[in-house]
C-alpha cells in the first residue's frame, strides 16, 4: 500500500502509519481478536442504551453484560442465516 | 461388458462363500478408539470446529454465558432464586457434557474410518519400482516417484507399486491383500477383465510390463482412505438439506426464547432469569439429530469400505439410497454364469452320436467352460476325437460371427455357435435348413437355456442345450427391491425367448434381449429422464460411457481401468450382486438420518412440558407439569440431562445404522413414524421423570 492511500486524512485522530499497518495486517492475519474489540466499542453505545431503558433497576455491570449478550444474539442470528443461505461451507 | 458377448464364457472370480461368512481382510484395529475419541472430543471444542456444526455452536456459546452466570449469578441483572450459583454450574456441566458427547459421537465415527484407511493404507507400502525408460533401460525407482504413463517391469514375487494397466505378459497375481480372496488372479494384456493391476497386490508367477495409471497418492485406494477419514469429506446434498433444516429450526427457537422475557414481564411481572432462558434453548433445538449428523454419514462411509466397496464420493453412497432403477447383466449377476452343456438334441435325422461327435470336433479347442462342458457331455455319450488335433486349427469365438470351431485336417469345417449365425454359415455353404433346428432352438429357449447350433460343413446336426442357472435366492432379493421402489431391469445378449425366461425366472421387471452397449445407455437415459437415478455394473472398456452416465456407477476390480476411472464405485470383490447390498447400505443410510432426526424432533415436546411450567412457576401454569416433577430447578436439570445422556445412547444407533427391512417407502414412513416419532414422545416424558426422581434424591436440585 503506498503512503498516499492511508486515510489518515479521513481519520479522527491521526494514527502512526506503523500502526494501521499492524492493525491491517492483523485484521488479515487474526480477524477474531479484533472482531472481538470492534464488538466491545459497539457494546460501549449499547450498554448505555439498555442502562436506560431499565429505569434504574439495573448496575452499570449488568447494562454491560446484558448489551454484550445482546449483541452475541444477534451474531448467532447472522450466523444462522450464513448456515442457511451458504450451508456447504460448513 | 461386450455386449454380444456378455454371456461368452468369462472367467469371474467369484468370492469365496456368503459375503456375510468372510472376514474383511484389511482388519479394522480398532484397540484404543475410545480413548482416542474421547480426548478427540475435548480438541474439538476448539471454536473453530464448533462453527462448523451450527446446533452444538449454540449449546457451547450457551455453555460459556452460564459458566459467566456461575460465577456471578448476577451478570444480567438481580435474579430470584436460592443457590443460583450451584444451580448454574450443574446446568454448565451438563451443556458441556452436551458437546463434549456430541464431539465423541463424530470422533468414534471418525476414528473408525480411520482405522479402516489404516488398514486400507496397510495394502500399499513403499516399495523398489523398476521403471522402463525411454530407452528400454531398467532404472529403480522408489515406487513414490513413479507417475501416470511411466512403465515400470514386475516379476514374481514383486508387490506391484502402483495402479496400472499391464502391456506385455501373463503372470498370476495375489489380489488377497485388497479383496482377500487367496486364489492368484491371472492377468495379460488387451482383455477387458484381466488387464489392470492393483498397487499393493503381489505377483506371484512370470513378469508383467506395466503402464503405470495413477500418479502417487491418487489411485483408488488413496482416494477411499482419504474419504474414510474425513479429509475429503464433503457434505453430501440430503447433509446440507437437513443442516439448513436444523439451522432454520435453531434461529427460529432463539428467535423465540429471545423474545420470551419481554412478554414474561409483561404478562408475569416477573424477568427470567438468562441460565432457565439458555436452558430452554439448548432442550429445544435438535441436538440430538446436531450431534450425530456427521456420525452417521461417516459410518455410511465405514459400512461401504467394510463391504469391500471402493467409494469416490459420499455423494455416491448416499445416491445408492435414492436409486429407482437397477441395470443388471444376466450372466455373473442374475446366472450363475458357469453355463453347463446339459442335452444334445440332433435333427435332419442324425443320431445323437453323431451329433455328439460333431459337437466333440467342434470343442475340442474350445477351451471356455462352456467348451469343457461340451466335451465332457460328448465323452459321456462315447464319442472320441477321429482326427489328428496337432493338424487341425482350433477358430475362436468372437463378437462379431459369434460361433467357434475346428478347422479339420481334411479341410472340412465343423462349427458351433449362436442358431442365426450358424443358419448363415449353413446357408453359405449352400445346405439346406430344417424347421426341426427352429423347434429345437424354440425349445431350449423356453428352458431359459442358451442354444447352440451344431453344424459340420452344409449339414446342420442338432442344438446343443447350455444351462444357466438362476442364482438361488436372487427373485426374493428382486422381490425385495421391487417393494422398495425399484425397478430391475436385465441386459443379456440372449436371444429373446431365453431373455423372457430368465427374466420370469429371476422376477426382473423388465429386460433386454440382444443388447448392445449402446442400448445400455439408452435405458439409462431414459429411465433418468423419468426422473429416477439408475445403477449399474460394469467392468469393460465398453461400459465406461454407460457407467459415467449411471447415477451410481460400480465397476469390477477385475474391469478394464477405463470402466474404474468411469464408475463411482470399485468393488474389490468384483461380485456384480453387490451392487443390490450397496442399494441396501445407501437406504440404510437415509433412513437412519430420517428416524433420528424425526426422534431429535419429538423429544421437543416432552422437554417443553417439563421447562417451561418450571419457568413460569409464578404465573400459575403449574397444571402443566404433567410429569409432576420435584421443582422448577429439578425439572429444568432433568430435561438437560436427557438431552445429553441421549446422544452417547444413540452413539451405536448411529453407527450401526437402523436395522434394515425391505418394506414401501410408505410402510417404512409409518413404520419410522410410529418407533422413532412416537417413541421420541413418549420415551423422554418416562426418561426425564425418572432422571427427576434421581436427582431429587440426591438433592442436586
Amino acid at each position: 500500500m503506498k503512503l498516499a492511500d492511508l486515510p489518515n486524512g479521513t481519520l479522527p485522530v491521526k494514527l502512526p502509519e506503523s500502526t494501521f499497518f499492524l492493525l491491517t495486517s492483523q485484521w488479515r492475519k487474526r480477524p477474531l481478536p479484533l472482531q472481538l474489540f470492534l464488538l466491545l466499542c459497539l457494546n460501549l453505545v449499547t450498554a448505555p442504551v439498555v442502562q436506560a431503558a431499565s429505569g434504574g433497576e439495573l448496575s452499570r455491570d449488568n447494562a454491560y453484560a446484558l448489551g454484550l449478550l445482546g449483541l452475541v444474539t444477534l451474531g448467532l442470528c447472522v450466523y444462522l442465516f450464513v448456515v442457511i443461505f451458504q450451508p456447504e461451507r460448513f | 461388458m461386450d455386449s454380444a458377448n456378455s454371456d461368452s464364457p468369462r472367467s469371474r472370480r467369484q468370492p469365496g462363500g456368503p459375503r456375510a461368512s468372510r472376514k474383511h481382510t484389511p482388519k479394522v484395529n480398532t484397540k484404543g478408539l475410545y480413548q482416542k475419541a474421547l480426548w478427540q472430543a475435548f480438541v474439538k471444542l476448539d471454536p473453530r470446529v464448533e462453527l462448523k456444526n451450527p446446533v452444538m455452536f449454540v449449546v457451547w456459546l450457551g455453555t460459556i454465558i452460564t459458566a459467566l452466570m456461575t460465577i456471578n449469578p448476577n451478570l444480567f441483572g438481580p435474579t430470584p432464586g436460592d443457590n443460583l450459583r450451584v444451580f448454574n454450574g450443574l446446568i454448565t456441566v451438563v451443556l458441556f457434557l452436551t458437546v463434549v458427547f456430541a464431539n465423541f459421537a463424530e470422533a468414534v465415527a471418525e476414528g473408525r474410518g480411520k482405522a479402516q484407511a489404516d488398514a486400507l493404507r496397510s495394502t500399499k507400502s513403499e516399495t523398489t519400482a523398476r521403471k522402463v525408460m525411454p530407452d528400454g533401460s531398467v532404472q529403480s525407482v522408489s515406487s513414490t516417484d513413479l507417475r501416470r504413463g511411466d512403465r515400470i517391469r514386475v516379476v514374481a514375487g514383486d508387490i506391484i507399486p502402483a495402479d496400472g494397466e499391464v502391456l506385455e505378459g501373463v503372470a498370476s497375481v495375489d489380489e488377497s491383500a485388497i479383496t482377500g480372496e487367496s486364489a492368484p488372479v491371472l492377468k495379460e494384456p488387451g482383455s477387458d477383465v484381466a488387464s489392470s493391476v492393483t498397487g499393493g497386490t503381489r505377483i506371484r508367477s512370470d513378469e508383467l510390463l506395466i503402464r503405470v495409471t495413477s500418479d502417487p497418492g491418487k489411485g483408488f485406494i488413496d482416494r477411499m482412505i482419504a474419504l474414510v477419514e474425513g479429509a475429503e469429506r464433503a457434505k453430501t446434498p440430503n447433509e446440507i438439506a437437513l443442516t439448513v433444516l436444523l439451522a432454520v429450526l435453531t434461529l427460529i427457537f432463539l428467535i423465540v426464547v429471545a423474545t420470551l422475557p419481554t412478554i414474561a414481564y409483561y404478562v408475569v411481572g416477573s424477568s427470567v432469569s438468562v441460565a432457565l432462558l439458555i436452558s430452554l434453548l439448548v432442550a429445544l433445538i435438535p441436538t440430538t439429530i446436531g450431534a450425530l449428523l456427521s456420525a452417521i454419514g461417516i459410518a455410511g462411509m465405514d459400512r461401504v469400505a467394510q463391504f469391500n466397496v471402493i467409494a469416490t464420493s459420499g455423494r455416491a453412497v448416499e445416491a445408492c439410497g435414492d436409486i429407482g432403477t437397477l441395470v443388471l447383466d444376466k450372466t455373473g449377476t442374475i446366472t450363475l454364469g458357469n453355463r453347463l452343456a446339459e442335452e444334445f438334441i440332433p435333427v435332419n435325422g442324425h443320431s445323437l452320436e453323431e451329433m455328439a461327435r460333431v459337437a466333440l470336433a467342434a470343442s475340442v479347442f474350445d477351451q471356455t467352460p462352456e467348451g469343457r462342458s461340451i466335451v465332457r457331455l460328448t465323452e459321456e455319450q462315447g464319442a472320441k476325437v477321429d482326427f489328428d488335433t496337432s493338424k487341425a486349427e482350433g477358430i475362436e469365438f468372437s463378437a462379431k460371427t459369434r460361433m467357434s470351431g475346428t478347422h479339420l485336417p481334411d479341410g472340412g469345417e465343423v462349427r458351433k455357435g449362436a442358431v442365426d449365425a450358424i443358419k448363415g454359415f449353413v446357408r453359405s455353404r449352400g445346405g439346406q435348413l430344417t424347421p426341426e433346428l427352429d423347434t429345437a432352438f424354440e425349445r431350449v429357449s423356453r428352458l431359459g437355456g442358451t442354444p447352440l447350433a451344431v453344424c459340420q460343413d452344409r449339414e446342420l446336426y442338432g442344438v446343443i442345450y447350455l444351462k444357466d442357472i438362476v442364482k438361488p435366492g436372487i427373485r426374493e432379493r428382486f422381490d425385495q427391491l421391487r417393494r422398495m421402489g425399484v425397478r430391475t431391469v436385465m441386459l443379456t445378449g440372449d436371444n429373446q425367448i431365453t431373455a423372457s425366461v430368465i427374466a420370469e425366472e429371476a422376477g426382473v421387471d423388465d429386460f433386454i434381449a440382444e443388447a448392445t452397449p449402446e442400448d445400455k445407455i439408452e435405458v439409462i437415459q431414459s429411465e433418468q429422464a423419468q426422473g429416477k437415478l439408475v445403477a449399474m455394473t460394469g467392468d469393460g472398456t465398453n461400459d465406461a460411457p454407460a457407467l459415467a452416465q449411471a447415477d451410481v456407477g460400480v465397476a469390477m476390480n477385475s474391469g478394464t481401468q477405463a470402466a474404474k476411472e468411469a464408475a463411482n464405485m470399485v468393488d474389490l470383490d468384483s461380485d456384480p450382486t453387490k451392487l443390490i447390498d450397496i442399494v441396501t447400505i445407501g437406504k440404510q443410510l437415509l433412513i437412519t438420518r430420517g428416524a433420528l432426526t424425526t426422534f431429535s424432533i419429538a423429544n421437543d415436546i416432552a422437554k417443553y412440558f417439563a421447562i417451561i411450567p418450571a419457568m413460569f412457576a409464578t404465573a400459575g401454569i403449574g397444571s402443566l407439569n404433567v410429569m409432576g416433577l420435584a421443582s422448577a430447578q429439578s425439572a429444568v436439570l432433568s430435561a438437560l440431562i436427557y438431552n445429553a445422556l441421549i446422544i452417547p445412547a444413540l452413539i451405536p444407533l448411529a453407527l450401526t445404522g437402523v436395522k434394515f427391512r425391505p418394506l414401501t417407502a410408505n410402510e417404512l414412513l409409518q413404520r419410522n413414524i410410529l418407533i422413532y416419532g412416537l417413541g421420541g414422545v413418549v420415551i423422554p416424558f418416562i426418561a426425564i421423570k425418572l432422571i427427576d426422581l434421581v436427582v431429587a434424591a440426591v438433592g442436586l436440585a
